[in-house]
């Protein structure tokens, strides 16, 4: 493949995406991250180590969130 | 009115846990993932699978019906789960770390506790559930071809009562033992033999809770409730409704006990 193609397939491979369907799932992920991080951060104090927790919110989409609001948050 | 204020004081508690947030998130991002995947799973297989020259793919693509069914599918597996694991320490937690005796040693009764405990996760799960599958409809709408509202809504209806005995099964589990880890297995596992017998004795006694499922696929398909349904729903009620009560029983009998 010629380089100079290589933008005119990335906008064919964007176009292709359905943005209609997909933002609404991105921003709800999003929002559940943006949650779990605004919380740790808050927070004096985790069960385990906040930088570990901080691995886990970012690394496991959708899992990574939850399992941190079940198990991570330490009641005050 | 007591109940009122436990329960509001409940809701406030769900929410400074951030479960209003967390919870209806997953359980809207859980209905709709399906009815997506399975909507664009032969279009990224026709343009990045890597088939050979020739390869022809034939996955039928889900009548509306049973994009929805999978949705609630779903929640039958990942929803349940994650209701059973969020209250596993619903009361065994708070007796462990002592929140119940700071509660009652005021003259709160105990009937009150437990119900307004059991309602407000009740509201929570349910709304959750409900947000989720209005999302998948709307989806199922666009992606699939017409799904009537009303029996979206019908399935959700009886959905929740399969959901209502789940949080009861879980709510008498947590009266029972204090540890919020054997709760939560317990929970799990008696769902699961729950279903198990269901799935052997369903030709014997096809009103067990977990067959509601199945009528409510049955619904979705014909469009008429089977009287069977309406057995098993009372059924499934009636027995949420005795495992209440033996739970307020239970925690009464071991809080004047301790």
């Amino acid at each position: 493949m010629d380089i100079a193609q290589i933008p005119d397939v990335v906008a064919e491979l964007t176009a292709m995406i359905p943005w209609k369907i997909i933002i609404p799932v991105m921003i709800l992920e999003l929002i559940l991250l943006t949650v779990a991080i605004v919380d740790l951060v808050k927070r004096t104090e985790t069960n385990g180590p906040k930088w570990l927790w901080l691995i886990i919110i970012l690394g496991f989409n959708l899992v990574g969130p939850v399992v941190y609001f079940i198990i991570g948050r330490r009641p005050h | 009115m007591q109940w009122w204020t436990i329960f509001q004081k409940e809701l406030l508690e769900n929410w400074r846990s951030l479960k209003w947030v967390w919870v209806p998130i997953v359980f809207i991002l859980l209905a709709i993932m399906d009815p997506i995947t399975s909507y664009y799973t032969p279009v990224l297989l026709e343009q990045f699978g890597d088939l050979p020259e020739g390869a022809e793919i034939n996955i039928p693509t889900p009548t509306p019906e049973q994009a929805f069914m999978s949705s609630i599918s779903q929640y039958n597996l990942m929803g349940l789960l994650l209701i059973l694991i969020m209250t596993m320490g619903l009361i065994s937690g708070e007796r462990k770390s002592g929140v119940t005796e700071l509660i009652l040693v005021k003259p709160v009764r105990y009937t009150n506790y437990i119900t307004a405990k059991w309602a407000s996760t009740l509201l929570l799960v349910l709304t959750s559930s409900f947000l989720g599958l209005l999302a998948s409809w709307y989806y199922i709408n666009i992606l699939f071809g017409d799904l009537p509202f009303s029996h979206a809504m019908t399935g959700f209806l009886f959905h929740s009562v399969w959901y209502v005995l789940v949080i009861t099964i879980s709510v008498f589990l947590n009266t029972l033992f204090r540890v919020p880890g054997l709760v939560g297995f317990l929970s799990v596992t008696s769902v699961i033999v729950l279903s198990s017998i269901n799935g052997i004795f369903k030709s014997q006694f096809e009103w067990l809770p977990p067959q509601i499922h199945l009528y409510i696929q049955t619904f979705l398909n014909s469009g008429t409730l089977p009287t069977d349904m309406w057995i098993t729903t009372v059924l499934t009620i009636l027995l949420s409704a005795i495992l209440l009560m033996l739970s307020v029983f239970i925690f009464k009998k071991k809080e004047l006990a301790s």
